[in-house]
């Protein structure tokens, strides 16, 4: 009995010691795909800023693969000793989940969300010649020319490809998906014309329309944006409940002592609040977050991973 | 004309600004601080390029940080540095050790490695640096003059032209090898294969992945570079039981002869206008500038039989188109917004953390950044070919070094290369596994270059096959209709390229330039 005693001591001795000299040594921080994507970049933004708060080394590791999932896995079945994060993101939590049949990975279960980083919006982009001028007219063209429409998006499963399904049911228009390596390429052949509208990025569609070489519509999210304040949402354009913004944030094995985990939440907090990080953010068309603490932040997931299972499953979207 | 004088004396006054610079607490008065990240970043990137395996894209990505506290026009300088200087440091590398330091100079081993075997590693090393000067100074001109209409050429460039122009790469990968024509056409199908590893663009369907997570995104090109040239090489030279060829007893001139510059500014002039071309398209750049190059001169040159046994046409031709690619590679990002490849993606980020949507409004708001950009890549070339052309001595000194502890520290290299594209380990055991596969490639008399090729466009070809049916609704027309007559025109290249390939009537002439070298 003693000896049990002795062994759980020892066994929970470690945890709190870590806990409170947490950080005694360098961090890591997966970014779960290749470098220089907006992910990758916000997570060297944070790090630099934590490295200089926690007073211990931040080091960015991109673990690319299989749309994130790999990078993600191994931080959910990783040691939850809060010296290792992951860069979570919509694609891993909320979507990849249905799309992929064999996840490692349960979102919910094995990974402790701490604070939700970035929001970004997707708008409805559509070529210059196009006859439709709103999204009204967008959607009688479409139900005019059934089967003629293309709509680009970045990749298979992506926010843009989901939120062209989304608009398709909502709307009984049936238009033809044009998968692309990245949303990049797909915005150059909207460029030219050889695909007629698109759901991308904010950050990646903004230069295009500034310089109006595609049209915006709209923008995917209940709130209009402060970048394009002019510019409706689908929502107030007759697609009521239309809400998709493309996110990411922080999160840490699910064992992670609580302790460790606010302490986390109120230093990234604190980069945030930072008025030279949250330009930074802005650049990549981001609107600082509501949501702001790990609990608020976990329960926004669950609701995501409901919406997004419900969505993927009804648009046939898959990989494998 | 003299618009485009103005602007470049926009961009050099920029470029050579005398500053205020504060350091560790001190302040500087008149620093030319745009130089000095200019020399950094081609310092570092003539580094990166050397050491194989190790690619500007981790590189740019770890300085990402230190570049935000820079003033943006010092940031985009230094990563552009980078990225070109990796051109030039690549070759280095390839020529010397048989190779190739950076991906786009992988053909530059096929000829350059011979040279330096014939004791002329100095020429091939300075045929690759002025080579790369030359075209690195033309292309900066043409970005200068032309960016915005070529953007508009790019746009011309659908799924139909691209899977088109792939169609006449392939074709023209037969030519690449020097050996048997059947193993060549067979090399090329391997590589294809090997580039359907990985998830389907279309369904998202996970394709000869065999349930192993690190495949899912298919096989990293580094991997199969560095295996099958950079492995395979060390294996054969190890199982030589005497010593390795040593070369270094007959190093000779360092400078190209009389007879060199006659041979190979022609070459030069070609793969500088192939290399600008090819490197405006995204997806490609100076990876087929490289290759495409190399056929080209491998098809015209009155030399061609001493293709692969050390023609300095095959230094000069690649060396230039890449680094030519290179630059024109800037075109898109800098008028369109769009990133042609990875390193240029980074580029964008840095912009954007930067406060500066890239696009063609660059141009007219903010001058300074878009013409100092372009001046610094001439002074960049400059200060290359200024501190290349000195260190080929220093070079070939690296001869000298036993093979015993050369190897194992370019092994060394390569592994950490290879490792920090994605920090899998997995990659490493990858690239030895195609270092074994080059191994008994080589001992099968089967080329890597025309695999490596088909490896390249194989994706890209079944992707942009795919997108062209998709968005034509299934009708195959799409590729010959009059409405794509680019589409059109590179078909027909092909088909005449097959055509001469497979003549009898010049059967017996491709056998003389195809015969197998014993």
């Amino acid at each position: 009995m003693l000896r049990l005693l002795l062994l759980a001591a020892l066994a929970a001795g470690p945890t709190l010691a870590t806990a409170q000299v947490w950080p005694s040594k360098p961090l890591r921080l997966v970014a779960p795909y290749a470098a220089g994507g907006p992910i990758d970049i916000s997570a060297r933004l944070l790090a630099a800023k934590l490295q200089d708060s926690l007073g211990q080394p931040v080091v960015v590791e991109n673990r690319p693969g299989a749309g994130g999932n790999i990078g993600v896995d191994l931080i959910a079945k990783g040691p939850a000793d809060g010296y290792s994060l992951v860069m979570s993101a919509i694609a891993t939590l909320a979507i990849n989940p249905s799309l992929y049949p064999s996840l490692p990975y349960d979102p919910l279960k094995d990974l402790r969300h701490v604070t939700l980083l970035v929001q970004v919006p997707n708008v409805l982009i559509v070529t210059n010649d196009l006859p439709a001028k709103n999204v009204r007219e967008l959607i009688a063209l479409a139900k005019q020319r059934p089967g003629k429409l293309d709509f680009g998006s970045g990749s298979n499963g992506s926010t843009g490809h989901l939120a062209g399904e989304m608009f398709k049911m909502m709307t009984g228009t049936y238009m033809v998906h044009i998968p692309y390596k990245g949303s990049a390429p797909a915005l150059a052949d909207m460029m030219a014309g050889r695909i007629h509208l698109m759901f991308d990025n904010l950050a990646s569609a903004l230069p295009s329309i500034r310089s109006e070489k595609v049209r915006a519509l709209a923008t995917t999210t209940l709130k209009r944006s402060s970048f394009l304040p002019e510019l409706p949402t689908l929502d107030e354009a007759g697609l009521k409940g239309f809400d998709m913004t493309t996110w990411w944030g922080v999160s840490v094995a699910a064992k992670t002592p609580q302790p460790v985990v606010d302490r986390l939440s109120a230093e990234i907090l604190k980069a945030m609040d930072a008025p030279d990080f949250k330009d930074r953010l802005r650049n990549m068309g981001s609107e600082a977050p509501a949501i702001r603490t790990p609990d608020q932040f976990a329960s926004f997931v669950a609701s995501e991973l409901k919406t997004y299972t419900e969505l993927v499953k009804r648009s046939g979207a898959k990989a494998d | 004309m003299e618009g485009i004088f103005g602007n470049l004396a926009i961009g050099f006054i920029e470029v050579f600004k005398l500053q205020p610079v504060t350091m560790w607490g001190m302040t500087l008065q008149h620093v030319p601080f745009n130089i000095l990240m200019c020399l950094i970043g081609c310092l570092l990137g003539t580094l990166i390029g050397v050491l194989p395996g190790i690619g500007p894209v981790a590189t740019i990505a770890m300085l990402l940080p230190v570049t935000f506290n820079l003033s943006p026009i010092a940031a985009l300088i230094m990563l552009a540095g980078i990225y070109y200087g990796a051109q030039y440091g690549g070759s280095t590398t390839a020529i010397l050790v048989n190779i190739p330091g950076e991906s786009s100079s992988v053909v530059t081993c096929l000829d350059g490695y011979q040279m330096a075997r014939q004791g002329r590693a100095g020429p091939a090393l300075a045929t690759a640096a002025i080579g790369s000067f030359f075209a690195g100074c033309v292309s900066t001109l043409v970005v200068a003059m032309f960016a915005p209409p070529l953007a508009e050429v790019a746009l011309k460039f659908g799924p139909a032209e691209y899977f088109s122009l792939m169609v006449l790469g392939l074709v023209a990968a037969v030519v690449l090898a020097h050996g048997s024509i059947i193993k060549a056409i067979a090399m090329v199908i391997l590589g294809l294969l090997l580039g359907l590893v990985g998830t389907d663009v279309n369904s998202g369907v996970l394709r000869f992945a065999f349930g192993i997570s690190e495949l899912a995104d298919g096989i990293g090109f580094v991997t199969v570079a560095m295996g099958m040239f950079g492995i395979c090489e060390i294996i054969a030279n190890l199982e030589q039981k005497e010593h390795r060829e040593i070369f270094t007893s007959s190093v000779g001139k360092l400078m190209p002869s009389k007879e060199d510059w006659k041979r190979m500014w022609k070459p030069i002039l070609r793969g500088t206008f192939l290399g600008s071309a090819l490197g405006i398209l995204p997806g490609g750049g100076a990876l087929l500038a490289s290759f495409g190059a190399y056929t080209l001169e491998k098809k015209v040159s009155k030399y061609s039989h001493e293709f692969g046994k050390g023609a300095i046409e095959g230094v000069a031709a690649p060396e230039s188109a890449n680094n030519a690619g290179a630059q024109t590679s800037f075109i898109p990002l800098l008028t369109l917004g769009i990133p042609s490849n990875a390193v240029m993606a980074l580029m964008i980020g840095a912009m954007m953390i930067q406060g500066i949507a890239p696009g063609p409004q660059v141009m007219t708001e903010r001058p300074q950044l878009f013409w100092g950009m372009i001046a610094s890549m001439w002074v960049g070339n400059l200060m290359l070919v200024i501190l290349n052309l000195p260190m080929i001595g220093m070079w070939i000194k690296l001869l000298t070094v036993p093979y015993r502890y050369l190897y194992p520290s370019i092994l060394l290299f390569m592994a950490i290369g290879v490792f920090s594209i994605s920090n899998q380990p997995f990659d490493c055991f990858l690239m030895a596994c195609f270092g074994l596969l080059g191994y008994v490639c080589v001992k099968l008399g089967c080329e890597p270059a025309p695999m490596i090729l088909g490896f390249i466009l194989g994706p890209l070809m079944e992707e942009n096959l795919r997108r062209a049916m998709l968005l034509s609704r299934g009708d195959p027309w799409v590729f010959i209709s009059p409405s794509k007559p680019i589409s059109m025109g590179f078909l027909i290249a092909a088909v005449a390229l097959l055509a001469i390939i497979a003549a009898p009537a010049l059967r017996k002439k491709r056998e003389e330039v195809f015969v197998e070298e014993t």
